[in-house]
């Protein structure tokens, strides 16, 4: 376009900008001071940007503003305030004092709101006035005052509301005082005359924009006068004339100053300093002017004077900022130059919508885009804004943009360089802009060396999934040259190929465990063992039926067993998932979670944006950064153990701080192994490099160590056990072993007291394996979460996503988090059951068959007539729990009454030992025993109990009273007294010991030797002598029949109950018939469960192994027996399953013939009805409420 | 999930801790864990610390009861046996550990440790120092920290 340059040659008013010049004008800190102006004007200047209803209510305003401005009356230009500050009050009301913070917040909200809305307000008044009364000074500062709104407290807010009110009117009054100053009156009315320019200034300015740049359309405005006036209007809208304007009521209108004053003692002007680089602004300034100087110069010597001495009085500035600023006028309608630092992404156009009206905008203008700043509340409105050089605010960005792009630019990592490419010629409001906007992104975020991995915090919610530089690449409508093999969108739309079809019912057979364990007396559940998910829940959970085609890997010569075609698949699938994928076609493998972009620069390299994670790189996120390793969860007896030795045999190796460690195995995760993990990627540096750590309980810690010994040639992998008072706290020492072996809780222990320097983090472990997991096994989706952390399995390792696609989704109830779940962790498990088929279809294990058959006992007269009593006065205290509404309160009573009545089922005695008070008849043989052993004892030079202490606790023991256990602080069970007279269960006792045989007493802390202890009663654990009594309860006579044919036929016997004190029963008659046994339970230590099961299987002495399903439930291998005895019915049959598994494994060469007794009519009979309906309720989804009434129905169910 | 697991030794010594507090004792488990208890002891009578109302924090670990709990002070304390961190060093926080022992026992360890500073063992060694060269004035600045951290709350 040509340059027009039309000169305002009135030298009378280009002489009232006079003071304008004056260098002192451009003091940042004079309190209207230009450098207040530009954010002044983001937060007041459009006036019809009222929030949310911009089109109706907009409109609205702004006609009634104009009506206003027709009648041309100050006062009610002011009274359009009131609407706003009615409504303030009618929020105070709300905010009642008393009122929670919350409503506070609330209001606080609307506050921020309304200052939105009555900013524009006070825009459309300030717009009207100023055409109205020309006192520039004054409005000048209600601009300012402006700002500090976006600040302010709720009440600040409402308190300055009214001083804004009062300053508005002295504002008008001001306004009439000054109402005879010549010349405006003739603009004013100049103006009116132009209905059609609307009320906003900003046309104006835009219009003497126009004419500086040569640019004015001299038809549209019509006359130069009035453009003479609109460049007045101009000047002062760039700020720097506001002072000028004082200046000038300085000289003019004296009268003016006290009120001006007055508003500068409303604390406000200089309060509300708006954060402006003053520099900057008035770098504005000097190329604002600069542009204004060449039509002035051909204007009267005096201003051109006037003009120049400004500019010389900045040279100095003026020649550091005319590059930039004389540039920036250079291309507001030119091409963006390309600039070293900043790369181009990708151009676009853009639909804005206009927030102004008139003829603002010319085709190929550059528009700049305002971001909301850092203020976070100010985010929220999230309103991006662009206006021009010329005219202020135009309109404003879709939001989808402003949502992208606001975090980008607020980064300063990204920008946005805009320009008008199609508008309206004449704008009205919420008309479409075509803009074609060009985003670059910043050198620094490319080339930066270290691992640059560049986050943008999208939102202040850590929660969010939305990213903004892919949302930005989408809207660019940059596809990825390499896509991404995970994408949200996939997982969200689940149209992935992912095997997600399940059968729905199947999936919920778990959730109701996670259900359970909300419910509020969760420790009050049967037993906790009944959180234990059954192998079929997880066949149901993980798919087990699948047929795996899998390679199978000959195991190294140095092991010394064979292995099963799907153990040698198993290593093949252990070792390749250990290598994670082959390292070098992982290196050269795009790590499934990134999309690798191409930006238009052609400088820059590609940019890889994790589409999980947000993450943007230019380093190649390869593959090797994945999970390696995986889940080995092959159901129970199907060699586990040896599949892992044979890996580790396979693949012995060192960590190292390039090849991080792998690991493989089992179901388990704790979260400090999971911090392990991550630490060991973190501080790789100075660590020692271990070999191979094992994780597993307490229980199977010898098992490994033995199977370890037997699978491997000797010599060919070093194995160390840390574990017990000998182990070593060098980690040069742990490091230097293959093998090292320890248990969670020695894990747990060095974690809780060194953290992340315990021990085990000051090595580099080449592989970590994890044993007997108890999570999955919970079904608690979160600890499946902290599995694929230590796995490292993206993206499911991000809370985030893991929380929105599976956890919140499976807590509610819904299947596709586990679907999902299900897809996830079948790449990454390997399970195979029992049932399991090769690729031929033959089953991969071939064991013998199991013949389970329950056995129904029935009760003989007497026993009955004892359980229907029992059951009686049971049914009496239950009942009352009902009535008075209170079952579950005493969920822990009745759970009560329900043992002894189960036990009672086993045998009458059990009952009897906890009932009535009896005398016994050796007690004082107890107490003779107890004080002779006590001067002999190898312990005799401690301080000994006194006679008459000792008195005491004979005669409290003899009149029956069961004292509180010090350890427990239950009433002992098989309580023991110690030479110091103290009485508490045995079991605590002993457990408190570090050692088996010896240690202190916890009372008196004297030394005690585990031979001088007295079992208290030790015969005497039941209330009838009941080796004189002994009469054979009709549970027991059916095991003692089933026994005995077993044993003639020469196969050995495994004898589960839950109580030891019914083994202690059943020693009885087993010693009477002379049937050897042995026992197995949570008393034995460490080394007599190996000696014990060593005997039992490597012997025939003993055929029979008593056992409590609580120590033989895991990992324990008894295939050494093939008859299983489950003497009383557990709360969860899954326990029982996992029993009967330690027989049915690899190695049995027998038919497993399990027995279950169960009690007819009574309440074991119940126990079993309310087990099938409790995997009825399994299948559908309960509330919390649902699961308490459920388990409301079931006690009563129970006591019918 | 801490306190799914719960021992029901715990959750006695909880029940009693709640409805028969010791004297100047106070201890509430945590709502989210119940091995974590947030605990205040009122400075013993006759001692420099009273009038004081002392926080302190109390875990329970997986192994307790045969481990023993982590106690530590909040609030700053002047004592030859508690570190500026709130360490407390008691032998039967330590060594002297006995299953026996409950968090009721422990706190009122901790209250008789308040009538009865030990410099002889210290955790403090200044606070020791000061403690064995001039007593009289060590107790006084053990009620000025009492006065400037311990009064109210």
């Amino acid at each position: 376009m040509e340059a027009k340059i039309t000169i305002p040659d009135d030298a009378m008013r280009i002489d009232t900008f006079q003071p304008i010049i004056a260098p002192d004008s451009l003091e940042p800190s004079t309190p209207c001071s230009p450098s207040r102006y530009p954010e002044a004007r983001m937060s007041s200047s459009p006036p019809m940007t009222v929030k949310k209803t911009v089109t109706s209510t907009g409109a609205r305003i702004s006609t009634r503003i104009k009506q206003e401005c027709q009648e041309s009356d100050d006062m009610e230009a002011a009274d359009a305030l009131k609407p706003t500050v009615a409504l303030k009050k009618s929020a105070s009301d709300m905010v009642n004092e008393h009122r929670e913070h919350l409503q506070a917040e609330k209001a606080k909200e609307m506050a921020n709101e309304e200052v939105e809305e009555s900013g524009s307000d006070i825009g459309s008044n300030r717009g009207f006035r100023l055409k109205e009364e020309s006192h520039l000074g004054i409005e000048e500062k209600v601009q300012a005052q402006e700002n500090p709104y976006t600040g302010l407290s709720y009440d600040e807010y409402r308190d300055y509301k009214r001083e804004q009110k009062m300053a508005d009117n002295k504002v008008v009054e001001a306004g009439s005082g000054i109402r005879s100053i010549p010349g405006f009156i003739e603009k004013e009315e100049s103006e009116e005359i132009k209905p059609d320019l609307g009320p906003e200034r900003k046309v104006h300015e835009e219009d003497v924009k126009m004419a500086v740049k040569g640019e004015l359309c001299v038809g549209f405005m019509g006359s130069e006068d009035s453009a003479d006036k609109e460049f007045a209007e101009y000047i002062r809208a760039k700020g720097w004339r506001s002072t000028a304007n004082e200046k000038y009521h300085t000289s003019q209108t004296k009268e003016e100053r006290p009120e001006e004053a007055n508003d500068a003692e409303s604390g406000f002007l200089s309060g509300c300093m708006v954060k402006q680089d003053p520099e900057i602004d008035s770098n504005t300034q000097i190329k604002e002017m600069l542009c204004l100087a060449k039509p002035v110069s051909s204007g009267p010597a005096a201003s051109v004077n006037a003009f120049s001495s400004m500019v010389r009085g900045h040279t100095a500035k003026k020649e550091r900022v005319e590059d930039r600023s004389l540039s920036t006028v250079l291309i507001e309608d030119g091409d963006f130059p390309e600039e070293p630092d900043w790369l181009l992404v990708g151009r676009t156009a853009i639909t804005g919508l206009s927030t102004a009206k008139g003829r603002k905008l010319e085709n190929n203008e550059i528009v700049h885009i305002v971001f909301p700043t850092g203020d976070a509340r100010f985010k929220q409105s999230g309103i991006v804004r662009f206006s021009t050089k010329r005219s202020g605010e135009i309109g404003r960005l879709p939001m989808e943009w402003a949502k992208c792009l606001t975090p980008l630019v607020n980064s300063s990592k990204v920008k946005v360089l805009c320009r008008c490419v199609a508008a309206p010629l004449n704008l009205h409001l919420m008309q479409e802009i075509l803009l074609y906007a060009s985003f670059y992104i910043h050198r620094s975020v490319l080339t930066e060396d270290d691992k640059s991995s560049w986050r943008l915090d999208a939102s202040p919610n850590i929660d969010s999934t939305i990213y903004p530089l892919l949302t930005l690449f989408n809207l660019l409508k940059i596809k990825p040259f390499q896509k991404a093999e995970f994408t949200p969108e996939e997982l969200n739309s689940r149209k992935r190929v992912l095997n997600l079809e399940v059968d729905v019912a199947e999936a919920v057979s778990v959730l109701p465990m996670v259900k359970r364990q909300k419910g509020s007396q969760q420790y009050l559940e049967p037993n906790k063992d009944e959180q234990a998910i059954s192998e079929s829940s997880l066949n149901k959970l993980v798919g087990a039926a699948e047929v795996y085609n899998l390679e199978e890997m000959e195991p190294p010569c140095t092991l010394m067993c064979d292995l099963r075609p799907y153990q040698k698949q198993a290593l093949y699938w252990m070792s390749e998932s250990e290598k994670g994928i082959d390292v070098e076609k992982a290196a050269e493998t795009l790590h499934p979670c990134w999309a690798a972009f191409h930006i238009c620069d052609e400088r820059a390299s590609a940019i890889y944006v994790n589409n999980f994670s947000g993450e943007a790189t230019t380093q190649f996120p390869a593959a090797t950064q994945m999970a390696r390793g995986g889940i080995l969860a092959d159901a129970m007896g199907l060699g586990k153990t040896v599949m892992t030795i044979a890996l580790i045999l396979a693949r012995t190796g060192r960590g190292s701080p390039e090849d991080e460690d792998s690991n493989s195995e089992d179901e388990v995760d704790t979260q400090y192994l999971k911090k392990e993990r991550r630490n060991s990627e973190k501080k790789v540096r100075s660590k020692v490099r271990g070999g191979t750590l094992i994780v597993c309980p307490m229980a199977l810690l010898s098992q490994w160590n033995d199977e370890l010994e037997t699978h491997s040639k000797p010599g060919s992998v070093s194995v160390c056990v840390h574990y017990g008072g000998v182990r070593s706290n060098d980690p040069e020492v742990i490091a230097e072993p293959d093998i090292v072996l320890t248990t969670y809780g020695v894990l747990t222990a060095a974690y809780k007291i060194d953290g992340e320097y315990s021990i085990f983090h000051k090595v580099d472990w080449y592989r970590v394996v994890l044993d007997e997991a108890h999570t999955i096994k919970s079904s608690r989706t979160q600890d499946l979460y902290s599995l694929l952390c230590f796995l490292h399995v993206e993206p499911w390792c991000n809370w985030a996503w893991w929380s929105k696609l599976i956890q919140k989704p499976y807590e509610n109830g819904d299947h596709r988090g586990l679907k999902l779940i299900k897809a996830i962790l079948r790449p990454l498990m390997l399970r195979r059951t029992k049932d399991s088929k090769d690729k031929l279809g033959r089953p991969i294990l071939v064991l013998p068959p199991t013949d389970i058959q329950v056995i129904e006992c029935e009760q003989s007269e007497g026993e009955h007539d004892f359980y229907d009593a029992l059951f009686r006065r049971s049914k009496v205290q239950f009942d009352q729990f009902v009535a008075q509404g209170k079952v579950l309160h005493n969920y822990a009573n009745i759970l009560e009454l329900l043992l002894r009545l189960r036990q009672c089922c086993n045998h009458p005695f059990l009952v009897m030992s906890r009932g009535d008070s009896q005398q016994f008849a050796d007690l004082n043989k107890l107490a003779r025993r107890f004080l002779e052993t006590n001067p002999d004892s190898a312990t005799s030079n401690q301080r000994a109990p006194t006679r008459a202490y000792v008195e005491e606790v004979v005669e409290g023991i003899r009149k029956g009273e069961n004292t509180e256990c010090p350890i427990c602080l239950e009433s002992a069970d098989d309580p023991v007294l110690t030479p110091c007279a103290h009485r508490m269960c045995r079991e605590c006792l002993l457990s408190s010991w570090r050692s088996p045989a010896i240690g202190l007493c916890p009372i008196c802390r004297q030394l005690l030797k585990k031979n001088e202890l007295i079992t208290c009663p030790s015969e005497n654990r039941f209330r009838v002598d009941i080796n004189k009594n002994w009469k054979e309860s009709s549970k027991v006579l059916k095991l003692l029949e089933c026994l005995e044919r077993v044993i003639q036929s020469g196969e050995k016997c495994i004898v589960f109950s839950q109580w030891t004190s019914f083994m202690d029963l059943l020693e009885i008659p087993l010693k009477r018939r002379g049937i050897g046994f042995l026992r197995f339970d949570g008393k034995l230590s460490q080394k007599h469960r190996e000696r014990v099961l060593k005997e039992f299987t490597e012997t025939s002495e003993n055929m029979v192994l008593l056992m409590s399903l609580k120590a033989g439930g895991v990992g324990l291998n008894l295939t050494a027996a093939s008859n299983v005895f489950l003497m009383d019915p557990w709360w969860n049959p899954a326990v029982e399953e996992q029993a009967i598994m330690r027989i049915h494994r690899i190695g049995q060469k027998r038919t497993v013939r399990v027995r279950r007794f169960i009690v007819k009519d009574t309440v074991e009979e119940r126990m079993q009805q309310v087990q099938a309906r409790k995997q009825r309720m399994i299948a559908g989804a309960l509330t919390d409420e649902e699961v308490r009434s459920a388990r409301l129905e079931e006690l009563k169910m129970l006591f019918r | 999930m801490a306190n799914s697991n719960l021992p029901r030794r715990i959750i006695k010594e909880t029940q009693r801790l709640l409805s028969e507090p010791a004297p100047g004792i106070s201890a509430s488990p945590s709502e989210d864990n119940m091995r974590y208890f947030n605990v205040m002891i009122l400075g013993p009578t006759q001692s420099p610390y009273e009038g004081g109302v002392f926080k302190l924090e109390l875990f329970l670990p997986e192994e307790y009861p045969m481990a023993a709990p982590k106690v530590r002070f909040l609030t700053k304390i002047y004592h030859p046996n508690i570190d500026k961190l709130g360490r407390i060093c008691l032998d039967i926080l330590k060594d002297k550990w006995s299953p026996a022992l409950q968090i009721r026992t422990v706190l009122l360890s901790i209250q008789a440790l308040l009538s009865a500073p030990n410099p002889d063992d210290p955790l403090s060694e200044n606070i020791a120092k000061h403690w064995k060269s001039n007593e009289a004035e060590a107790v006084e600045t053990a009620k000025e920290w009492t006065r400037l951290y311990a009064s109210g709350v």
